[in-house]
């Protein structure tokens, strides 16, 4: 393409916005004097979610991590702790966390070398005592894992077991679920899932459970970047976590224990995907806070200017980083994290540069970390929250995408709900019908992507290795081992109880979280606890149509 | 290429569908028949393979390549050794060298999915 083309051509931003090559007065209508002209940390909070925004609070260096063993993920908690990450993820091993099958469960068997290369393997909570060793759970802000709903009430009583079993008591520790709908039933979906339905449930009572007794924990976080990287544009991603939302206030609601002013701050820490449009995505991240404290406000009469804040974890797009030339991903992690700076995010994962390949080697977690560091401490962007508020263009893409987000989320709700349209797959449809366009403008080299289908070079001279973890199936060795210890060496008696008393809780309207708690403290597996949950709630089946 | 099957697995419990999706999708535009079959063990790959009565398969892989290749095998001691495969995901270039010496086609993260329908209309039309 040569620069004449390029000048003539009809431009859009990656949503599909319509781009002028020039923005000005004209462009700012009086619909958006009221985001332009309010402070950061005040309603509607399109400037931001604080006052003084980083220098009040930098954000958070949180890093998404775990391979192998639970002393592999230990290892590299305390390595990114080191090098200046201010909170952790545990990532677990998607095969049997996110499935909760034990490692001897035959799906796992035939797949052993698989095991411990999505993340770490847990047989029971002893297994996050070991993670957890030498980890200041009291003082670190964290999320223990449990991306699916089905996991997250495991994942995060081993957590919290670990902390009591400490004397920490659970009102003092801080840090965040997941359990996010767009990961298992849209952007991974996977076998042997509880069906929305019950998953929905989990997260009720899981916000439930945080509600009454952990106030510094977010009990469920939407993930709108796991529906971005599947294929969402950005006001679709804006549409559908508010969809999510509304579904999860309008449930507790339901419930009738609690005022909405009680638990909102729970349902109030969402995440987004930046990617390189990096204005639309600055965009996207101050429309958020916009619909957000306009939706509490108008919708469900919250006044408390606290409880209308939206804060915002991003997490940069995995998508965009290429196999080719990986070391170029290093410029493009780079640049997102700058967008989700500019756009007022509250903590940030920048993804690795060996994504492509593998999860993160030591070295591609440690740039991911000082990207970061270099924003927050050599360019003084902290210094000013909000640093492009008032361009005629940011100001301008952020209502077209305010409008747009909210024509999607009115869809979303014409057609029942979230859930519904999770259930039904017209979801997946819209992420799946986005995602065609976005590769054809690859393919057709519309867009060009550095390496990958322009400037390609013979020798592109670096060459980085796929991060292999543990090699062969030592992982699953090694698990296998430590299952039939805490098997052989548990009170049977106590873990038949606990997976008793799971059971009946399941099958009643009583909420789960403290059967489970029950159970991991019981040294039940993740397996039983997996087999209790299909053997009362059954399996989802994804709608046979999402990729007819 | 009307009417030429295709079976789509993935080999991994990982979930990603993107790149599987986005595969199944353009050979469906090329007159592909798609089987998409999604998480499968071999066992239920090589019965699919035959009830289906498919000419080409296609891997979807996102963990180690020992698990494709075990299903490689399967498809072999199964007697469909002359059944083409082609893999694509997250795949180090070691894992490319091992799945090329066991004859399967691989397309890593970036490859164009032009290549992709070409190579499956150039295994298939071999095929009898």
């Amino acid at each position: 393409m040569n620069p004449q083309e390029h000048n003539e051509s009809h431009r859009l931003t990656a949503s599909g916005i319509p781009l002028k090559p020039t923005y000005g007065p004209e462009d700012l209508p009086e619909s958006v004097r009221r985001g332009v002209e309010s402070s950061p940390g005040s309603p509607p909070f399109t400037r931001g979610a604080y006052p003084e925004m980083y220098r009040s609070k930098l954000w958070r260096i949180f890093q998404l991590s775990g391979f192998g063993d639970p002393t592999d993920m230990n290892e590299r908690l305390k390595f990114l702790l080191e090098a200046g990450e201010t909170g952790i993820i545990v990532k677990h091993d998607r095969m049997t966390d996110d499935h909760l099958y034990d490692v001897d469960h035959p799906e796992i068997e035939e797949r052993r070398e698989d095991v411990g290369l999505t993340g770490t393997v847990t047989v029971g909570l002893r297994d996050y005592e070991t993670i957890m060793d030498g980890i200041p759970v009291g003082d670190v802000y964290c999320k223990p894992g449990g991306g699916v709903p089905q996991s997250a009430p495991y994942t995060q009583s081993c957590y919290w077991s670990v902390a009591s079993k400490r004397g920490i008591p659970l009102d003092a520790i801080s840090g965040t679920g997941q359990s996010d709908f767009f990961l298992t039933y849209l952007g991974c979906p996977m076998r042997e899932q509880i069906p929305p339905k019950a998953a929905l449930r989990f997260n009720l009572d899981l916000i439930d459970w945080c509600t009454e007794r952990m106030p510094r924990w977010v009990p469920v976080s939407i993930a709108g970047y796991n529906g971005a990287d599947s294929g969402l544009t950005a006001h679709q991603e804006l549409g559908a976590v508010f969809a999510n939302a509304i579904e999860y206030i309008d449930g507790t609601l339901a419930r009738g224990k609690y005022g909405i002013d009680d638990f909102i701050h729970g349902i109030g820490g969402v995440n987004f995907r930046t990617s390189m449009d990096i204005m639309e995505d600055i965009a996207k991240l101050r429309a958020a806070r916009k619909i957000w404290s306009d939706l509490l406000q108008n919708r469900y009469g919250v006044t408390d200017p606290a409880k209308l804040r939206l804060r915002i974890h991003v997490v940069t797009a995995g998508s965009s980083m290429t196999y080719q030339e990986p070391l170029n991903n290093i410029v493009r992690g780079t640049v997102m994290a700058l967008a989700a700076v500019l756009g007022g995010t509250q903590s940030l994962g920048v993804s690795g540069y060996d994504e492509a390949m593998s999860i993160p080697s030591d070295h591609a977690h440690l740039m991911s970390i000082r990207i970061q560091q270099i924003l927050q401490e050599e360019t003084n962007l902290e210094a000013v929250a909000d640093p492009l508020g008032g361009s005629y263009f940011l100001e301008n893409l952020t209502e077209e995408l305010e409008t747009r987000a909210l024509d999607f989320l009115a869809e979303i709700e014409g057609r029942g709900g979230f859930v519904s349209t999770i259930e039904d797959g017209w979801l997946m449809d819209q992420a799946n019908d986005a995602q065609m366009k976005a590769f054809a403008q690859i393919e057709t080299g519309e867009k060009g992507i550095v390496g990958v289908n322009s400037h390609l070079v013979s020798d592109p001279i670096v060459d980085v290795k796929a991060f292999e973890g543990r090699s062969g199936q030592e992982a699953w060795d090694n698990a296998m081992s430590r299952l039939t210890e805490l098997r052989r060496t548990r009170s049977k008696r106590e873990a038949d109880r606990a997976v008793a008393s799971l059971c009946s809780q399941l099958e009643s309207e009583e909420n789960v979280v403290p059967a489970v708690m029950d159970a991991v403290q019981a040294d039940v597996t993740i397996g039983e606890i997996g087999d209790s949950f299909r053997k009362t709630l059954g399996n989802w089946t994804p709608s046979a149509r999402i990729w007819s | 290429m009307s009417g030429v099957r295709v079976l789509i697995a993935k080999t991994s419990l990982d979930g990603h569908w993107r790149g599987t999706s986005v595969v199944a999708r353009a050979l469906r535009d090329a007159g592909f028949e798609v089987i998409y079959a999604g998480e499968m063990r071999s066992q239920e790959i090589v019965n699919a393979a035959k009830d289906e009565d498919v000419q080409l398969v296609g891997l979807n892989i996102g963990g180690r390549v020992e698990v494709a290749i075990r299903i490689v095998k399967a498809l072999e001691d199964a007697g469909l050794g002359d059944l083409p495969v082609m893999a694509g995901g997250t795949l180090p270039e070691t894992a490319i060298r091992s799945l090329e010496e066991q004859g399967v086609t691989c397309f890593p993260p970036g490859s164009s999915l032009r290549d992709i329908v070409d190579t499956a209309e150039s295994l298939t039309s071999q095929a009898p």
